[in-house]
């Protein structure tokens, strides 16, 4: 059978960030994948040798607007790990809240696209809608809807006014309410299952051998969460359940999400209540950071962040490494997409969460002959979709 | 932390320079025993591998790689030192974590460390670029 190829990016106006995918199919079935990075590359590690350790953190608060505090926090936690700097109790708790709304509403934003790409806008609307008032909830506390500035080496920048407290805990209320009825609509559709239900499956032993992290490796069987391996801030001090998963589809990547979801509004309910009384400062003044070397990270909602900071005693750092999760859950699309119909590619590269937002147009291409045709992988899902949803009704 | 006492102990004279802090183990170990490290680090105790990081001191290139023992949350971090700075090469651990192939290119990519036995040694984050910059991250780089 002729092999053809499908280009995906790198540059396309629907296309929100640049990567590159080349897949591999023989009729209707994907049989390999080649993926391109580097579009993107600003060189944030060569920039943040040039700044103060300070500088560094709102530095890296820019590398994705999404994890605009994971990276932060994992920055902070090297420069911390150099001299084991303790950090106030408040300040650990406005961590922890901080942290846990970022994923709240970026699992929504995730689940909203992966709804859209399915041809579920009800799902996608619902949960952009239930999305705004988490961000509002951001708003309240930072004056940023995005870009919180909140992280410090030593504590938090700004403290949590408890006078809005009662205010932040009925919005919870709602987005838990919601949360639950999205929970459940995920678990009784019967179209959305089959739809899902087997697709892009990522085998536990590959998740291990690419070292995946995050919700893709918890969907997988594989138990790793820093918030419970490596508990920094609060996290030590709430109740909380990791989820984890055994089949590594699209549909157990897209249940822990959900899950998540759940547990992290329990997380943000008890720091709240925490805040209403744990009193005390919120910054511990740190001088100056000593020669050594620190690793850093944090479980951002895609998995976790790594940073890595060697210092020599100035106010910067000599080298400061960062990688984020999407780095080693790319690679994983290389045994995910491969035996999937191209109509479920779309789903299976958004599964990861990969940074990217939109992959809406595709070109095909007949061995090296570049000849654009109306192949467009967003229809062909949302087909599929509805295809299953007819043949239910019928049925 | 015993865990890595035991370690230690049992690689023996492989590893040296054993720097130990709360939940973190930085260690020095030779190209020759890299792989035998990765491997017992990986497959024996079952670490998975965060990332590697290098960087360019005036004595050599240095790689240090960052093993994540996720059921203690403790760090073990080998480090390999290549005093050859005009041909600098390393074996590769991708027979070992496949994770480790994005990982190797870019550090080939950015510091221009060839890793010996590496499926595809070619750039990753600049193979598209038009001006193609040479190893951006070593001294002597463009400011």
């Amino acid at each position: 059978m002729t092999e053809n190829k499908v280009p995906i990016g790198p540059f396309h106006p629907l296309l929100e960030e640049a990567e590159y995918f080349e897949l591999k199919i023989e009729g209707e079935t994907v049989v390999d994948i080649d993926m391109e990075i580097g579009w993107m590359h600003r060189g944030h590690e060569f920039i943040s040798e040039s700044k103060t350790f300070t500088q560094s953190i709102y530095l890296v608060e820019r590398i994705c607007g999404i994890c605009s505090t994971s990276h932060p926090l994992a920055c902070v936690h090297a420069i911390e790990d150099i001299d084991n700097i303790e950090i106030p109790l408040r300040a650990r708790f406005i961590r922890t809240l901080i942290g846990e709304l970022e994923r709240v509403h970026s699992h929504l934003l995730w689940l909203g696209l992966a709804g859209h790409f399915i041809g579920y806008d009800t799902l996608w609307m619902w949960a952009w809608k239930y999305r705004e008032p988490i961000l509002e909830i951001f708003e309240a506390i930072s004056g940023n809807r995005n870009h919180y500035g909140m992280m410090r080496v030593g504590g938090v920048a700004r403290d949590v006014d408890p006078t809005i407290i009662p205010n932040l805990l009925k919005i919870l209320d709602t987005v838990d309410r919601k949360m639950d009825m999205i929970a459940k609509a995920a678990h009784d559709d019967p179209v959305l299952k089959s739809r899902l239900k087997g697709v892009g499956v990522l085998p536990k032993e590959d998740a291990i051998a690419y070292c995946a992290v995050g919700p893709t490796a918890r969907a997988s069987g594989v138990a790793i969460d820093v918030r419970k391996d490596e508990p920094t801030d609060a996290y030590d001090l709430v109740n909380f359940n990791e989820i984890v998963l055994a089949n590594g589809d699209v549909y157990d990547k897209l249940v822990v999400r959900v899950l998540e979801i759940i547990e992290s509004n329990k997380i943000i309910r008890q720091c709240l209540e925490k805040l209403k009384t744990a009193a005390g400062p919120i910054l511990n003044n740190v001088k100056e950071v000593t020669p050594g070397e620190g690793i850093g990270r944090y479980e951002a909602p895609r998995g976790e962040v790594f940073h890595y900071i060697r210092s020599d005693g100035s106010n910067r750092p000599v080298r400061h490494k960062v990688r984020a999760p999407s780095y080693v859950n790319i690679p994983t699309y290389t045994v995910s997409c491969k035996g999937i119909p191209v109509a479920d590619a779309l789903i299976t590269l958004a599964a990861v969460d990969p940074c990217y937002c939109c992959t809406e147009r595709a070109l095909r291409v007949v061995d090296s002959l570049r000849k654009p045709c109306d192949l467009d992988l967003k229809k062909l899902s949302r087909a599929k979709t509805e295809q299953i949803r007819r043949e239910s009704h019928a049925e | 932390m015993d865990e890595y006492k035991q370690f230690l102990k049992l690689m023996g004279d492989k590893v040296t320079q054993g720097i130990e802090k709360p939940r973190r183990l930085y260690f020095t170990v030779s190209n020759e025993n890299l792989r035998e490290v990765a491997r017992h680090l990986f497959v024996t105790l079952g670490c998975r591998l965060s990332t590697a990081s290098a960087q360019e001191t005036y004595h050599g290139l240095e790689i240090l790689y960052h093993f994540s023992h996720d059921a203690s949350g403790c760090y073990y971090c080998p480090r390999v030192v290549l005093t050859d700075k005009k041909n600098p090469k390393v074996n590769s651990i991708t027979e070992i974590a496949k994770g480790a192939i994005w990982i190797e290119r870019e550090i080939f990519d950015m510091w221009g460390i060839e890793f010996i036995g590496h499926p595809r040694m070619e750039q990753l984050l600049t193979l598209n670029n038009p001006e193609n910059p040479d190893k951006p991250l070593r001294f002597g780089r463009p400011v």
